[in-house]
C-alpha cells in the first residue's frame, strides 16, 4: 500500500477550477476582433490612419505605466486593457487628428477614464469615451470629421443630415456604406469588419449577444418611428445603423464590462436606451454622430438598470 | 503678536479652505473659469469673512447660543448686500461676471464655518487675523485656479495672451466639467505631496486632506492626523 501523503488533503483556497480565461487573453480576442476594422482603415486612409493608431497605443500604455508607477501599484499593462482602450479611441477619430489631438485624448482617456477609478474593472465609464468627450468639447474644429477631411472625395452621411435635412444625404447605397464607403470615425465606420469582429466576439461568447442585440434594437424602433411619422425629413433604421459608430458602439463600447449591468433584463434595458438615446441625439442634438454621448449617459443609468435583480431566497 | 500670526497665516497654507478643508467649494467651482473672476469673488469673500468675524466677535457675548446660526447669517447677509452694492457701483462687469454667486457668499460654508469655530469663541483681534488670512487664502486658492483654468482653456491669463502661436486652448477646462476634474486633480496633487512630506518625515501615510482642527482630545481618527 502506498504511504499516506498528508498533503494530498490540502485544500488550496477557491476557485478550484477554471475555464483558463484570464483578462489578457480576453483583450487580445477583443483586439484582434478590432483588426478587420483597422485593416479596412488603414486602406482606406492610407498611413494617416495607421499613424493614429499607432500612436494612440503606445501613447494609452505609456500612460498606464507612469500612472502605475506613480499611484504605487503593480504595471498591469500586460493585461492589454490599455491596448483596447488606445485604439478604440483611435477608431472614434478623424484620420486627420493632429499628433498632440490623439496623445492627450488618449492620455486622458487612461487617466480620467480608467486610471482615477482605481484601474480596471473601477471604471462608471467606457473609458476610450472619456477622451472622445473631452477632445470633442475643446477642439471641436479638429473633431469635425467633415471640415477635416474635405480632400477625402467620401462624404459624412451624418453631417449632412444633421445640417441639410434628408434629402441632401448623397450616400444611400446600402452596400457602399456597408464597406466603409464614407466618412467617419477612423475605424467605426468600416461597418463590415466591425461587425464581423463584433459576432466572432459574440459567438465566442466574449461578450453576451444581449447588449448589442438591445442597442440595434433601440435604433430600429426609435429610427422606424420617426420615419413613420415622415419619410421625408427623418432617415430609415437602416441609414442610421450603417453610419457613424453605432455598430462599433453596440459591439465594442457599450459591453465594456465594469459600465454595463451584468444580468439579463438590465443589460436588455441598457442596450435599449443606448440606442433609443443615440437617435435623439442624431435628431434633437447638435452633435452629428450621438453614439459616444449616448453611451456615457447610458452607463451613468447602469447601477439604477443593476437594481432590477431576483428576490433573494426565502425572502418576502 | 505671535499668536495673532499664527492664526493669520494658517489660512494661508495649514487650513488653505479650498484645497485643506474643503469647504466653499460652491463659488470654488463655479467662477474660477478666468483668473479675474477668481480674484474678483475672493476679495468679496475677504471683505464679507473679514467683517462678520469681526462683528460676531465682538457681539459674541450678547448672542444666545441657541439662535446663534441666525445671528451669524443675519450678519453676513447684511454684509453681502454692502459688497453687492459696492460691487454694482465700482466693478459692474465683475458684478455680471459673477452673477448669482454674489448674494450667493451669504450661505459660503467658509464664512458660517469660521464664524461658528473660531469668531463666536474668540476675541476680535484674532477673529479679523483669521478672517483675513482665511479670506487671503480663499483668494489665492481661486485666482490660482482660475488661471490654471484660463490658461488651458483659453492660452490667455487676466485676458492677456500669453501662449505661443498655434497653441490650440483645451477648451474643456473653462467649462463646468473642467472645474471639477482640475479641482479635483489639484486635490490628488495636494495629498500627494503631503504623503511624500509625511513619508519623509517618517510618519505614516494618510488617505483624504488633513489640517490642524484643533479638537484632536475627542476625535476618533486623531492618530491618522
Amino acid at each position: 500500500m502506498k504511504p499516506f501523503n498528508p498533503f494530498s488533503l490540502t485544500v488550496s483556497v477557491p476557485p478550484h477550477r477554471h475555464c483558463g480565461v484570464t483578462v489578457r487573453s480576453r483583450m487580445l480576442i477583443i483586439l484582434l476582433a478590432m483588426v478587420p476594422a483597422a485593416a479596412m482603415a488603414v486602406t482606406q486612409y492610407g498611413i494617416a490612419g495607421f499613424r493614429v493608431m499607432a500612436l494612440s497605443m503606445a501613447t494609452a500604455v505609456l500612460t498606464e505605466i507612469v500612472c502605475d508607477k506613480f499611484m504605487g501599484r503593480e504595471s498591469q499593462i500586460s493585461d492589454l486593457h490599455a491596448m483596447f482602450v488606445g485604439l478604440a479611441f483611435a477608431f472614434l477619430l478623424p484620420a486627420s487628428a493632429p499628433w498632440w489631438l490623439v496623445t492627450i485624448g488618449s492620455a486622458s482617456s487612461i487617466i480620467l477614464g480608467k486610471m482615477m477609478f482605481g484601474g480596471l474593472g473601477g471604471s462608471p465609464f467606457c473609458a476610450p469615451l472619456i477622451g472622445w468627450a473631452l477632445c470633442r468639447i475643446s477642439w471641436p474644429a479638429f473633431m469635425d470629421i467633415d471640415a477635416t477631411m474635405l480632400t477625402m472625395d467620401l462624404v459624412y452621411p451624418l453631417a449632412q443630415l444633421k445640417n441639410f435635412g434628408l434629402q441632401a444625404v448623397t450616400a444611400t447605397d446600402a452596400q457602399a456604406l456597408f464597406l466603409g464607403k464614407q466618412l467617419g470615425g477612423l475605424g467605426v465606420v468600416q461597418i463590415a469588419g466591425v461587425l464581423m469582429g463584433g459576432l466572432v466576439l459574440v459567438m465566442r461568447k466574449h461578450i453576451s449577444s444581449i447588449i448589442p442585440v438591445g442597442v440595434i434594437a433601440g435604433v430600429i424602433i426609435t429610427a422606424g418611428l420617426f420615419n413613420m411619422i415622415d419619410p421625408e425629413v427623418y432617415a430609415p433604421p437602416v441609414f442610421h445603423l450603417l453610419t457613424g459608430s453605432t455598430i462599433f458602439g453596440a459591439f465594442f463600447l457599450a459591453t465594456d464590462g465594469p459600465s454595463s449591468p451584468n444580468r439579463q433584463i438590465p443589460m436588455l434595458l441598457f442596450g435599449m436606451l443606448v440606442g433609443i438615446m443615440i437617435i435623439i441625439i442624431r435628431v434633437y442634438g447638435i452633435y452629428p454622430d450621438g453614439v459616444p454621448f449616448a453611451i456615457l449617459l447610458a452607463n451613468l443609468f447602469t447601477p439604477v438598470f443593476e437594481r432590477i435583480r431576483p428576490r433573494s431566497f426565502g425572502k418576502r | 503678536m505671535n499668536r495673532l500670526w499664527k492664526e493669520f497665516s494658517k489660512g494661508l497654507w495649514k487650513d488653505l479652505p479650498p484645497f485643506k478643508l474643503v469647504l466653499g467649494l460652491c463659488p470654488v467651482l463655479a467662477v474660477t473659469n478666468t483668473a479675474d473672476n477668481g480674484l474678483g469673488m475672493g476679495i468679496a469673500v475677504v471683505f464679507v469673512l473679514t467683517l462678520s468675524n469681526l462683528v460676531v466677535s465682538l457681539i459674541r457675548s450678547i448672542i444666545p447660543p441657541k439662535v446663534r446660526i441666525v445671528c451669524f447669517i443675519a450678519i453676513s447677509a447684511s454684509l453681502v448686500v454692502a459688497v453687492e452694492l459696492l460691487m454694482q457701483a465700482y466693478a459692474y462687469p465683475l458684478y455680471q461676471q459673477l452673477g448669482i454667486f454674489v448674494p450667493l457668499i451669504v450661505v459660503n460654508c467658509i464664512i458660517l464655518g469660521r464664524a461658528e469655530a473660531f469668531a463666536f469663541k474668540n476675541p476680535p483681534l484674532l477673529a479679523i487675523a483669521d478672517g483675513l488670512g482665511m479670506g487671503i487664502g480663499f483668494t489665492m486658492s481661486l485666482t490660482f485656479l482660475g488661471g490654471l483654468r484660463e490658461l488651458l482653456g483659453k492660452g490667455q491669463l487676466f485676458g492677456a495672451d500669453v501662449t505661443w502661436q498655434g497653441f490650440e486652448p483645451l477648451g474643456f477646462m473653462v467649462e463646468a466639467p473642467g472645474a471639477f476634474v482640475s479641482l479635483g486633480v489639484l486635490l490628488a496633487i495636494m495629498n500627494f505631496a503631503e504623503n511624500v512630506q509625511r513619508r519623509r518625515k517618517g510618519l505614516k501615510a494618510v488617505e483624504g486632506p488633513t489640517h490642524d482642527c484643533g479638537s484632536c482630545g475627542g476625535c476618533s481618527s486623531a492618530s491618522n492626523c
